[in-house]
């Protein structure tokens, strides 16, 4: 029994909505909205109003920040299309907008400037020809997408995009900037030993691999100051052998250790890590919990034409058996822990960073949606606060149930059953788990489900002016 | 410059590439397993019996030797006029009713053709007649009408007959009946038929110093010479083999009972005395090479001829003759040739599941002797439960050994024990045998040590071969089935080799499978029925002389032995 359950929820409520100060910034509660996106926007990378709508519903919903999706910093390193991006000036109206939409419910945003890297699951027409950019020449093992390693003065490019992102988001009035150092995207492609097989100064030890991050948090600041608040996602472990045992583990928690004190670059460097694990994205581990086969075999033939392996996984995903197998596999490599998955790598993370600097904040990520859990974490000092994905998709108004109960009625829970994260290579995201809505009948379930889908779309970005009153002919 | 506005994504050319290269393996999969079916795996008949499989089961002397099939049916068609329309009956070979191929020829489909040569039962098949004139085969007797030499002259001047063509090939093949489909028409006309000339030529030119020798007549064969040419390239002419070791040809030997061989000195000269390595050696003769020999084949059939018994003689026996001849031969005959075993028991008998005891206990009861024998052959025993003797009763009899046309009863036991005959398969120098010298010349120093490098890195590898100072003495066990005798098969009858050679035939008729009941052999007159050879005992390698033991008993003394022979 989680010996938090013995706290009264109130007691609970008082840690999870007490204000968390970073050195730059400061949230009104122990919530963020963790990194997740549509596919909403312009297909250039300009913002769309249903971008508006999707994140003024988590603000709506009563958390602190909200961590903006995956938000490239180029075109070439983007994973969806009708992602909005950050890699030029002219985006920052957009975010300017995003960010007042926020703020207006006291709720702060925090840009996730990205690079997919190799991970690049759609990368659209005008990467059509190209193949990813990289730490390495070796083909991401799980769609099998095609990269090539990048060259110094592609790095230093890299870098200074990073820098350029930072500095729009800070002039697009937000609140501070994270890098999406885990999950497999281009910075975990440099920082993972699993992954980066260079043999230039960007490869080898754990300091080689991870002066490519340290390089842009250098340019960042460079660029922002140290008054900008600036976060890095990173891996606990890379967990990098989960699908072929004979891939190289990659990163050890000693080495995310060694790497998150680098980062803190003497006071200079990051302000807060936030903590997640698996190298590859999807990973069993993240996000973890099921894997909706028939989603997968619905929604990831898009993915076919953008990898070498896409086929056979779509093959796998498509037959009942090798799907359940592969869904069985995936469970057993997730292990029985979802919410608070990586609560021991944050606990090791904090305390390890705590020992240079108390002033560097750590964020969990993992399945959270029930106060006991995420008050218990804080409290233990596991992290200062937790960042919330899934769970908010279910229900947009999670802080609110938070602050009244211990969780969202089981019925109304996250599945983790993870439809959210397959329908959006293809449909609007939303929660996809018929079973959460109301109805008497699959039909009005699905009806209801759909409605709640859709929801992003209101207000649609031109609303009906009312019609005047039609003028009676005078006689 | 060709504009390419549709080129693929790097990853429609890595799927691409991929594809071509599963595409690539799964044809290279499919051919190397086309190549390893028909280039590499080779085909053979698979016999029930082990008697079949000696008669019909290939050794492997079809992959490098053999005639394609067609042209093995079409060549008798091609020269029927040359073969007196008798086929290849006319070299002495045996076709038995519903078989397609004569004895002595397996088949093997080698790279997809099907092939046909030699196996062991081409020498080793035995024919003998009654008054009745009812022919009678024998599995392991020696091939006592098979004309060899003339088979091989035949293959030779087909080789080189200008006549003998594609075209003539293709018509023999129809004649023969055979309906080829236009693949198979192509691989023979194109492929078949090329290779065929040509390795009859080669054959030709390695064996020309054939021409030069004596006829071989039937059943007998020039072991050695045309193995140093064949397998070795020794130089054949007439300056390297002069007239001295031309001649060496030799009735071919009788293969039942090889486990109390063992140890023997084997083949006429006693040059080796390993059954397993004198085994292999013939089969190279027979065609195998140390690449395509089927050892287990030829294992399969070491295991059969490892306890065959020697056959009885069918007609009758006079015992009391017998009975004065027995002494007689014990006295002159015994220490180098065994003798039948007539030793009570010293100890209790082998389980009547032990191989040879069961044969030999079985061979007792026939002869009413009254207790089984004890040491029945010198090599050991093979391991297995003893068990008291349950009597006479005990053990079953079969009333006949082999199958069909093949089946005989088997000999009485024979003692073979070279503890009690110090000179049994040992040699006897030349000087002392005086017998021709021939075939003894005809294996020499080099050959041996040629033979010695054969098989090299197995662990077979030929190690035993040496030569010999002269001939070799063996057990008589079924004598009467080995005619004519001596090493050379220059004396027709048992009871001519009594007298001293100048009282042998000189000249005599081979070819003829109607026994001689009264002096055992063959019949050697010239009214005897059978395709005759006049077999000269004056011409090179055909002496007569020798082996004059008891040659100086009186006419009655000898028929006593001569009767108690038959019963060997």
């Amino acid at each position: 029994m989680n010996p938090d359950r013995a706290f009264p929820h109130e007691e609970n409520a008082n840690v999870i909505f007490r204000p968390l100060t970073f050195r730059n910034l400061e949230i009104k509660n122990r919530l963020l909205r963790s990194n997740i996106s549509g596919t909403f926007d312009d297909y250039n990378g300009h913002g769309g109003h249903a971008r508006l709508n999707w994140e003024e519903k988590f603000a709506r919903g009563g958390v602190g920040a909200i961590l903006t999706s995956f938000t490239p910093v180029t075109v070439r390193g983007r994973i969806l299309t009708r992602y909005a991006m950050i890699d030029h000036d002219d985006k920052i109206p957009f975010w300017r907008a995003v960010g007042q939409r926020v703020h207006g419910h006291d709720c702060k945003l925090i840009m996730q400037l990205s690079h997919s890297g190799r991970q690049q699951d759609l990368g659209g027409v005008e990467n059509l020809h190209l193949r990813a950019q990289s730490s390495t020449d070796k083909r991401d093992y799980f769609h099998g997408i095609l990269c090539r390693a990048m060259s110094r003065p592609e790095i230093a490019e890299i870098v200074r995009l990073f820098a350029q992102g930072a500095r729009r988001a800070r002039e697009a009035g937000l609140d501070g900037v994270e890098l999406h150092g885990a999950n497999g995207y281009l910075i975990t492609q440099f920082l993972s030993s699993g992954i980066n097989d260079r043999k230039d100064e960007y490869g080898g030890n754990w300091e080689a691999r991870a002066r490519f991050v340290l390089e842009i948090v250098r340019a960042i600041r460079a660029e922002v100051g140290q008054d900008f608040h600036l976060q890095m996602k990173i891996n606990g472990e890379d967990h990098n052998a989960w699908l072929y045992p004979w891939q190289k583990p990659g990163n050890t928690l000693d080495e995310t250790l060694r790497i998150c004190r680098l980062l803190m670059d003497d006071g200079k460097g990051v302000d807060a890590f936030h903590v997640s694990s698996g190298s590859t994205f999807p990973h069993p581990r993240n996000p973890p919990g099921d894997l909706p086969m028939r989603d997968l075999a619905r929604w990831y033939d898009g993915m076919i034409s953008q990898g070498t392996r896409a086929g056979f996984n779509h093959a796998i995903f498509s037959n009942r058996v090798t799907a359940q197998a592969f869904r069985a596999f995936w469970r057993w490599r997730r292990g029985r822990v979802i919410e608070g998955i990586n609560l021991p790598y944050a606990r090791a993370i904090r305390a390890a960073v705590h020992a240079v600097d108390p002033s560097v904040a750590v964020i969990c990520t993992g399945g959270f949606q029930h106060a006991d859990v995420i008050a218990g974490a804080i409290r233990e000092g596991d992290c200062d606060a937790v960042s919330i994905a899934r769970p908010l998709i279910a229900n947009n108004d999670l802080p609110q149930i938070l602050r009244q109960a211990n969780g969202p009625e089981r019925r109304r829970e996250c599945t983790y059953c993870n439809k959210c994260l397959i329908n959006d290579l293809e449909n609007p995201l939303g929660c996809y788990e018929v079973s959460r809505f109301p109805g008497d009948s699959f039909e009005d379930r699905y009806q209801a489900m759909i409605a709640d889908v859709m929801s992003v779309f209101d207000p649609p970005a031109f609303p009906p002016t009312p019609t005047p009153p039609r003028q009676e002919a005078q006689p | 410059m060709r504009r390419d506005d549709e080129p693929l994504t790097p990853v429609e050319r890595a799927v691409r590439n991929r594809r071509r290269l599963v595409w690539l393996v799964v044809l290279a999969l499919l051919g190397g397993l086309v190549w390893w079916l028909v280039g590499v795996n080779q085909y053979v008949v698979a016999q029930k019996t082990e008697q079949d499989h000696f008669l019909h089961g290939s050794i492997g002397a079809e992959t490098e030797n053999g005639l394609p099939y067609w042209v093995f049916k079409a060549l008798p068609e091609i020269y029927s006029q040359k073969l007196g329309g008798e086929g290849w009956e006319h070299f002495g070979l045996i076709t038995l009713p519903g078989d397609d191929l004569p004895l002595g020829f397996s088949r093997r489909v080698v790279t997809g053709v099907e092939r046909v040569w030699f196996n062991c039962s081409l020498c080793h098949v035995g024919s003998y007649r009654m008054a009745d004139g009812q022919q009678h085969l024998i599995a392991g007797a020696p091939s006592n009408n098979l004309r060899l030499q003339e088979l091989i002259s035949f293959l030779v001047e087909a080789g080189r007959d200008p006549g003998f063509t594609a075209d003539s090939l293709m018509t023999g093949i129809s004649k023969a009946g055979g309906q080829l489909s236009w693949p198979e028409r192509l691989i023979y006309r194109h492929l078949v038929f090329p290779a065929v000339k040509t390795k009859l030529q080669w054959v030709g030119d390695r064996l020309a110093f054939i021409d030069r020798q004596e006829p071989w007549g039937p059943g007998r064969v020039d072991t050695f010479n045309p193995y140093k040419a064949i397998e070795f390239n020794f130089p054949m002419d007439e300056a390297h083999v002069g007239a001295d070791v031309l001649n060496g040809a030799s009735d071919y030997p009788a293969i039942w009972q090889q486990s109390p061989r063992e140890g023997m000195n084997l083949h006429w000269d006693g040059n080796n005395d390993s059954v397993a390595e004198r085994n292999l050696s013939a089969a190279l003769g027979a065609g195998v090479t140390p690449v395509t020999v089927d050892r287990a084949a030829i294992g399969r059939i070491e295991e059969w001829m490892w306890h065959l018994p020697a056959p009885r003689y069918p007609g009758p026996v006079d015992e009391v003759k017998a009975a004065r001849g027995e002494m007689l031969y014990t006295r002159y005959c015994a220490a180098c040739h065994g003798r039948m075993a007539a030793s009570p028991p010293l100890e209790p008998q082998r389980g009547p599941g032990s191989g040879a005891a069961r044969l030999y206990a079985a061979a007792h009861v026939a002869s009413n002797i009254a207790t089984p024998p004890t040491r029945d052959c010198a090599a050991p025993q093979p391991a297995g439960p003893v068990v008291p003797a349950a009597g006479l009763g005990g053990y079953q009899q079969p009333g006949t050994y082999g199958e069909g046309i093949f089946a005989y009863a088997p000999a009485r036991a024979y003692d073979y024990d070279r503890g009690r005959y110090p000179c049994l398969g040992q040699v006897v120098a030349l000087d002392r045998i005086g017998t021709d010298p021939g075939r003894w010349r005809s294996y020499t120093r080099e050959f041996a040590a040629a033979q010695n490098l054969l098989y090299a890195g197995y662990p077979w590898r030929f190690h035993r071969f040496h030569k010999t100072e002269g001939y070799a003495g063996h057990p008589l066990d079924g004598i009467w089935a080995r005619a004519p005798y001596l090493h050379n098969g220059s004396v027709p009858t048992l009871r001519d080799l009594l007298e001293p050679a100048a009282a042998r035939p000189v000249q005599w008729y081979r070819g003829s499978d109607e026994l001689d009941t009264a002096r055992v052999g063959y019949r050697a007159d010239s009214a005897a029925p059978g395709r005759l050879f006049l077999f000269d005992t004056t011409r090179p390698g055909n002496a007569n002389s020798g082996h004059d033991y008891g040659t100086q008993l009186t006419a009655d003394q000898k028929d006593d032995i001569v009767e108690y022979m038959k019963k060997l």
